[in-house]
């Protein structure tokens, strides 16, 4: 299951936040899914790339959930003022963040996004957040924008048999 | 002698509705249904889960709400078609059919007025709800409004030259 998103995106927030947790719960932990993050931060989103790209960087260290947790839940915050920074170090410990810090500066995880946003427009995606399911014979299935687990998880379950 | 009414506005009405909406109708049941923009085609539980998570987007329907109207409503998009265009008690259908292209209408017309930025579904395939979608579906409801009126109208006040010619007719007329 490849996920697209904006850390910017309300829709996104919700998402993450409420289904993606429980698919995560239910399904990836028991080795029935396998989830893969993408970034596609979109253009009218202002500080969405800089979320993207400290939250890449704190992937590289292991600590990519707790910083996209962070994000998610304090989107409105950070969106008004672009304290991005502030947010992730908020959950991350100074050394931590001086390594998330030099990576975003250094330009080294930006290729990263680049990638996920060349794989989301060969979709194409058109809209964040978008969900495509992959099947073991080859099939996809595009899921977009913002969808409960209880019916996401109808689809789940027949493609998981 | 009975004589073949004319084929007046209300009567044009009626056939437009019943053709195109009908024709509408049983294309949009059968997309979800089979899913023909799909290679392969999906099995019709796949093909009506994916339903299901394209009106969960509207945001306006519980879970199990949502999980019903997925699995019936492209039945009953096929059915009240048929029934459409057979003409079979018009009355009920065409109102019926109203009631649903209404609950269609404000369905679209509230995710465009809150800017929600999703997929019509109203044909199955990947369709981003626009202005243009609220005016398609607001000309076809009011299609479906005439149609319902005109058929009322039709059964109540048909034209004298559909009357035959017993007395009683002869008298009222």
């Amino acid at each position: 299951m490849e996920v697209f998103t904006d850390f910017q995106c309300p829709a996104c927030k919700v998402l993450y936040l409420t289904t993606l947790q429980r698919v995560l719960d239910n399904y990836v932990n028991s080795g029935k899914i396998y989830m893969v993050h993408r970034d596609f931060p979109l253009p009218m989103h202002a500080y969405s790339m800089v979320a993207a790209l400290y939250s890449r960087a704190a992937a590289h260290i292991g600590r990519c959930e707790v910083v996209e947790q962070a994000l998610f839940e304090n989107q409105e915050k950070w969106e008004m003022n672009g304290d991005v920074k502030g947010t992730v170090a908020a959950v991350l410990t100074p050394a931590e963040m001086k390594k998330v810090e030099a990576l975003v500066e250094s330009g080294a995880v930006q290729p990263f996004i680049d990638r996920d946003k060349q794989i989301g427009q060969a979709v194409p995606v058109t809209q964040t957040p978008t969900s495509v399911l992959h099947t073991r014979n080859g099939q996809t299935y595009p899921v977009v924008g913002q969808v409960s687990y209880d019916v996401l998880k109808t689809l789940l379950d027949q493609l998981v048999k | 002698m009975l004589q073949s009414a004319p084929f007046t506005f209300r009567r044009l009405i009626i056939w437009l509705g019943r053709i195109v909406i009908a024709a509408i109708f049983i294309y949009a049941g059968l997309a979800k249904l089979i899913r023909w923009d799909m290679h392969p085609h999906p099995p019709i539980g796949i093909a009506t889960s994916l339903f299901a998570l394209q009106i969960d987007s509207y945001q306006m329907l519980p879970p199990w709400a949502v999980l019903q109207m997925a699995r019936w409503l492209p039945w009953i998009e096929i059915a009240v078609g048929l029934l459409l265009l057979i003409g079979w008690r018009l009355r009920i259908w065409s109102t019926i059919v109203t009631i649903v292209i209404g609950g269609f209408f404000v369905a679209v017309l509230r995710a465009y007025f809150l800017h929600l930025d999703i997929n019509c579904g109203c044909f199955a395939k990947p369709e981003p709800l626009t202005g243009l979608t609220v005016v398609r579906d607001g000309s076809l409801f009011l299609l479906a409004v005439l149609m319902t009126i005109f058929a009322f109208m039709e059964s109540r006040n048909p034209h004298p030259w559909s009357v035959s010619d017993s007395p009683a007719a002869q008298t009222h007329s």
